[in-house]
């Protein structure tokens, strides 16, 4: 198991690293050129590590011990709901004046969450 | 679950991490076993049993048979 989890470290850090060098690339080339065509690709290029950091959380959660993926499991549904009704609920806010929020605020809100998540139903078990 | 995992394990002196590492799950995971705060899958259980070469039913209990089994191996524990 502990080979598992150094996998995971190793192919997660990679994906991070990936995600903010592309990331850094983009915005960086867009702004050169607002007008190009491949501003649209480019744009959501950051998404593509993104994807392999989830990926590789995938793999590790396939080899995690029982407990530790119902721990896991729980913390992501907390996690999702949580954020399903915060959003849901901000958008009713912002129809009485309150700030326009981006969607690109939603991904950090529900892994804060899901830690949180994860901090709770590991308590649940000790 | 009630349980003499943390009995067994005793008897062998063995830590948690060590009887993790023999069943292949986190000491974590072992923890919650002997307090009772998580049941074991049947693989598990049958890991479990199989380690301490006991039956299932001997490891994990239900009411008055936990009670009375519990007493019979503390008194022979500590005998």
């Amino acid at each position: 198991m502990e080979k598992a989890a150094k996998e995971y470290t190793v192919q997660f850090s990679s994906a991070m690293v990936g995600y903010v060098l592309v990331l850094f690339a983009s915005t960086y080339i867009i702004k050169a050129d607002p007008d190009a065509w491949w501003r649209v690709p480019l744009a959501v290029a950051p998404v593509v590590p993104a994807f392999f950091a989830l990926l590789s959380f995938i793999r590790y959660l396939g080899r995690m011990d029982e407990l530790q993926r119902q721990i896991q499991l729980e913390a992501i549904a907390f996690g999702a709901g949580a954020t399903a009704i915060l959003s849901f609920g901000y958008g009713f806010l912002e129809n009485v004046g309150f700030p326009d929020i981006s969607l690109i605020f939603v991904l950090p809100l529900l892994v804060a969450l899901w830690g949180l998540g994860a901090c709770i139903a590991s308590r649940k078990y000790s | 679950m009630k349980n003499m995992i943390r009995l067994l394990r005793a008897e062998l002196s063995w830590s948690q991490a060590e009887l993790a590492q023999q069943l292949g799950v986190s000491r974590q995971t072992v923890n919650a076993l002997e307090v009772g705060k998580y049941d074991p899958s049947l693989p598990l259980a049958f890991r479990i049993a199989h380690i301490f070469n006991k039956p299932i039913e001997a490891i994990f209990l239900n009411g008055e048979q936990a009670t009375v089994q519990e007493v019979e191996l503390e008194e022979k524990h500590t005998a």
